[in-house]
């Protein structure tokens, strides 16, 4: 019966293993051989694979937590004290969702970065950085509308701000504002659609992403090699595959380029079982064991119920967009609009605008040290931005040290 | 370096500590469960009952292993308390430690738990099933902690709102404090109603008082009088100032006529004697004796003057139209020497004079009197001509005893940041919380806003379904018309007797049935002429010297309407029942508490002179239930049969003071 199941059994020739990649529907993701090169950890830093297990990790928590959860405002509070108290593993499951969303948007920044600094945005990849920055702008919208479900005070006020941020949007402000909450105010009909958003339409639209994001890492090789330069596709005779830097491939078709790929020699290549699977396995298992340490001992904030006539003073937004938050606080046409969306357009663009095609597959390219350097510094001020809001704004947006009572 | 084709010993090395790690902090997560602190709480009632109970009683115990709670969804609660309080209504454990304990006293039986829960009474997150996060302390981001035992009684009054509610000393001492001291004047308060407030109009007041006396008592009105209702407004001089010119100014009804007095003839020592006959002392006190209805009279020649005194002697409605004095029928020549005694015998030899000097009055100081007149609020209790429409100054209390606290509302007192905290400090000293605190400062006592703070917390926001909460209906305003109406509206009955549950509190006599209790010749010849029924109490019936005809008006109509049929029935009175009661008197010790010719107890009112005064219905009645009509008196219900209630009836029929045998 196991065969029927698992067709080709334990592999124990390298032939069997090969043949397991390649006849699986889960494995199929990964090709038969990958490359040394991507297999150096510190090379990818496994940002991407770990990115990937805490949104696994937030689907699996996130349907079992909506078993306990009613999206109304009389009840979506004491479902939360519920969870806390009675529910069995109930504060675990939380935490592990709480902790595994707030990761996510570190590790899917923090990715992003790897990215840029190792040039592995270029070519052929272009389009895949722009797959990438749209599942980073679906990581923090599924961050945020889950962030207002427990329905309490920290919920309530961090999505006022938050959602008061997107009204101010020149002409459509209020209108995008009224679309999002279903209303001027935050109340049943806003918690309804940030359940909505949160649990069916984001989570959709982010599997999508990932699904066409992973199939083009699957297709374009998992990272690319430092010696490999690809002919620009533009040589290219129309209706040709482009040039694999993969050199082995089941469909090795007769109108690939006649000139072999002679940078990959086959000894660079390692079968994909075990290499590359026991890696992931090991990441798998210092993921999960990072989520439920911090599950275990730290529990997901729960404050007082949402309360509209009591502004906690200084009201904040949920932590990723405080940066955002200082920036209006100087300027909320400019900070909280034009910034932000000429940042999200940029980023879009830098494949596209990027002159230099070299520098691809090693960190911090000599080649490549202007356009890290600008990175570097946005990236930077987008962090210092929001330590500054996290720590140093106190009641009124005053600027208060930390380590001041 | 190559890699291997085959996994190194690195590898599984790493996959061997990874995945045992993995299975601890895995199984960690069921033990965090099972470990549970509700669990080992249970676990270790069940050592205790097995100790406390026979096999008997704990076969038939309730099961452990699950979290018990009681659900309350009109209240909107959710009390898991019972987890962990297992023998709270089970008197076994009446000796266990807490939380096994047995609830102490008999509050279970009449708030039953699994209809009252646990926390509408004790404050804290009934939801938590460990100890800390119950807020049995309080906690971070949950408002409602557990209640001290000082504060517990605010909780009873969320749903008991009566003024007085049995039981809950503080909370009723605190409503009365918040009465008393006229909140309502400023701040809308749910159970409170302007109808409560006294304070003197003062459209007329530039008649009324000496200049040099107003200074004194807007700077401090306790200073002159250490029981004053007027709390500090913390005036500056220039306020002050202002504040009496614009007062001052207010002469809107002239005194009546005092010219044709000749005030050379007055006698004080006259004057002193009517004071005591008209027993002015029931109401106003007097170098520390008497009542305080009215204002305290010790110094009152240093504040008030001859002329005004007077006229509101003669009449005090005249300026005062809802005043709770009464207006006796003295003579002119009476009223002259009690002002004498009052204005010249009563004052304050360290009051600052009047000052000769005749100052120009600028109409602009007097507006800006009549501005700080409007800012600090003085109409809300001053009830003046003009400024009906202003709205109260303070904001409305509803909801006090859920307001969130900041810690930033303490500004720099060093106390803990609670919400009881913040409302003592209120009422204590308001100018430390604020600047610019327009709320008066009133001089509590620690005591009086300790139980003002438990009044407030019991006004919840939250409003509790009807069926959770007791009151009492609010009186109804009872105005008699008609010359029994008008004579009612001179003598000011119901400024201290009660009838239909509106009047004052002075008199201990509801006058609801009085025509059946008392003999119609007495009253005509009480009234006229009050004699001491218990000669123990310091406030009496003032001697109003009504007529012989007002009298008889009084008592026709008490005895025609004020009665009650159940008590007007014959009782067969005989000379031997009369004599089994004589020995009855004696054997039950009624002359403990009550006087017979001078002999006997004070606690109880005089009998005499009973033959004379009761009607036999009702000291029958009266005999054989006390309690029924009047709840909490002394006389004991002795459980009389009723014919030991009639013979006594007879025996205290005849007695009487009236040797003559005629009837007044």
């Amino acid at each position: 019966m196991g065969r029927t199941i698992f067709r080709v059994g334990w592999p124990r020739t390298d032939k069997d293993r090969a043949a397991a990649m390649i006849s699986s529907l889960v494995l199929h993701i990964h090709p038969a051989k990958v490359q040394r090169h991507s297999l150096r950890a510190s090379y990818t830093l496994g940002l991407g694979l770990t990115s990937a297990y805490l949104f696994g990790v937030l689907i699996v928590t996130g349907v079992v937590l909506m078993l306990y959860y009613t999206p109304h405002p009389l009840d979506a509070y004491r479902n939360m004290k519920d969870l806390q108290f009675v529910v069995t593993f109930g504060p675990v499951l939380r935490n592990m969702h709480r902790w595994a969303a707030h990761a996510m948007v570190v590790v899917v920044f923090l990715h992003m970065c790897r990215v840029f600094f190792t040039g592995a945005y270029k070519e052929p990849r272009q389009f895949n950085w722009v797959l990438g920055v749209g599942l980073l702008l679906l990581t923090l919208g599924l961050s945020f509308t889950g962030y207002l479900l427990p329905w309490d005070q920290l919920a309530f006020w961090a999505i006022t701000v938050g959602s008061n941020i997107a009204g101010y949007a020149p002409g459509l402000g209020a209108e995008i504002k009224y679309l999002l909450l279903g209303g001027n105010v935050i109340e049943s009909g806003a918690l309804l659609r940030f359940y909505v958003l949160h649990c069916v339409i984001l989570p959709l639209l982010a599997a999508m992403l990932i699904a066409m994001h992973v199939y083009r890492v699957r297709k374009d090789g998992l990272s690319a090699p430092p010696a490999a330069e690809p002919p620009p596709i533009e040589e290219m005779a129309p209706g040709r595959f482009p040039p694999s830097t993969r050199s082995y491939g089941l469909m090795a078709l007769a109108d690939r380029p006649a000139q072999p790929v002679v940078e990959s020699e086959p000894d660079d290549e390692v079968l994909t079982w075990p290499h590359l699977l026991y890696r992931e396995v090991l990441v798998l298992l210092a993921v999960l064991i990072a989520l439920h340490a911090a599950a275990l001992l730290f529990n997901a904030p729960l404050e007082e119920i949402a309360d509209p006539t009591r502004t906690p003073n200084p009201a904040k937004a949920p932590w990723y967009f405080l940066g955002l938050q200082e920036l209006v606080s100087y300027s909320a046409l400019i900070g909280g609009v034009l910034v932000p969306t000429l940042l999200v357009l940029a980023l879009v663009l830098v494949p596209y605008l990027d002159p230099v095609p070299r520098g691809v597959g090693v960190w911090f390219a000599p080649e490549r040290s202007r356009a890290n350097r600008i990175f570097a510094a946005l990236a930077s001020a987008a962090v210092a931005l929001t330590l500054v809001g996290m720590f140093f704004r106190g009641p009124n947006w005053a600027w208060v040290w930390p380590w001041t009572p | 370096m190559r890699t291997p084709q085959r996994a190194s010993v690195r590898f599984h090395l790493a996959f061997a500590v990874l995945g045992v790690t993995f299975l601890a902090i895995f199984s960690w997560v069921f033990l965090k469960e099972y470990l549970a602190e509700w669990r080992t709480t249970q676990a270790q009632f069940d050592q205790l009952q097995r100790r406390v109970k026979d096999p008997h009683a704990l076969s038939l115990a309730a099961p452990l292993g699950e979290i018990q709670q009681i659900w309350l969804p009109d209240l909107n609660r959710v009390d898991r308390c019972p987890t962990c309080h297992l023998g709270i209504d089970d008197p076994a454990f009446v000796s266990a430690p807490e939380p096994y304990t047995t609830h102490p006293g008999a509050w279970l039986r009449t708030h039953a738990p699994d209809r009252f829960g646990c926390t509408s009474c004790h404050g804290g997150q009934g939801e938590a099933t460990d100890f800390r996060n119950a807020a049995h302390q309080p906690i971070p981001y949950w408002s409602d902690p557990m209640r001290s035992p000082q504060l517990i009684e605010a909780n009873c009054g969320a749903c008991h709102r009566e003024r007085r509610p049995r039981q809950a000393v503080w909370l009723e001492k605190g409503r009365e404090v918040i009465a008393n001291a006229g909140c309502i004047a400023c701040h809308d308060i749910p159970g409170f109603s302007l109808e409560e407030l006294r304070a003197p109009r003062l459209e007329s007041v530039g008649y009324k008082v000496r200049p040099e006396w107003l200074r004194t008592w807007l700077a401090d009105p306790k200073a002159y009088l250490a029981q004053a209702r007027m709390p500090n407004f913390r005036l500056e001089p220039p306020e002050i100032d202002s504040l009496s010119a614009f007062l001052l100014a207010q002469r809107e009804t002239a005194p009546l006529d005092s010219a044709g007095i000749d005030w050379s003839k007055a006698d004080r020592d006259r004057g002193r004697t009517v004071f005591g006959e008209a027993r002015c002392v029931t109401c106003h006190r007097l170098e520390g004796r008497g009542g305080t209805m009215g204002p305290e009279l010790t110094t009152v020649g240093s504040k008030v003057g001859r002329a005004w005194l007077f006229s509101f002697i003669k009449d005090p409605t005249h300026d005062q139209p809802g005043t709770l004095m009464l207006r006796y029928r003295f003579t002119d020549d009476q009223i002259r020497d009690l002002v004498a005694y009052l204005t010249e015998d009563l004052i304050d030899p360290g009051a600052p004079q009047a000052s000769s000097e005749v100052r120009y009055v600028e109409p602009a100081l007097i507006e800006r009197g009549r501005e700080a007149f409007v800012r600090h609020g003085c109409y809300g209790c001053h009830r003046f001509s003009g400024m009906v429409d202003l709205g109260k100054i303070g904001p409305s209390l509803l909801g006090i005893g859920d307001r969130a606290i900041e810690a930033a509302d303490f500004r720099n007192a060093a106390v803990v940041p609670s919400r009881p905290n913040w409302l003592f400090l209120k009422l204590r000293a308001p100018d430390t919380l604020a600047d610019q605190s327009r709320m008066p400062t009133f001089n509590f006592s620690e005591p009086d806003a300790a139980a003002a703070v438990v009044a407030l917390l019991s006004i919840r926001r939250a409003d509790l379904p009807v069926s959770r909460v007791t009151d009492q209906p609010r009186p109804v305003r009872y105005e008699p018309q008609g010359t029994f109406g008008a004579l009612v509206a001179r003598y000011r009955c119901l400024s201290c007797h009660q009838t239909r549950g509106w009047g004052g509190e002075l008199s201990t006599v509801p006058l609801d049935r009085i025509g059946s209790q008392l003999q119609h010749a007495y009253l005509v010849s009480y009234l006229q002429l009050p004699s001491a029924v218990r000669v123990s109490l310091e406030e009496r019936m003032p001697w109003f010297r009504m007529t012989r005809e007002e009298a008889r008006t009084l008592a026709d109509y008490l005895a025609g309407v004020f009665v009650d049929d159940s008590l007007e029935r014959p009782v067969p009175l005989d000379a031997d029942a009369a004599r089994r009661g004589a020995r009855l008197y004696q054997t039950l010790g009624c002359r403990g508490c009550h006087s017979l010719g001078g002999t006997g107890g004070y606690v109880g009112p005089d009998l005499s002179d009973s033959g004379r005064r009761l009607k036999p219905g009702w000291i029958e009645a009266w005999l054989s239930d006390p309690g029924r009509w009047k709840p909490g008196t002394l006389q004991p219900n002795y459980g009389l049969k009723p014919e030991e209630a009639r013979s006594l009836t007879a025996y205290l029929m005849t007695l009487s003071t009236d040797r003559s045998g005629s009837t007044p």
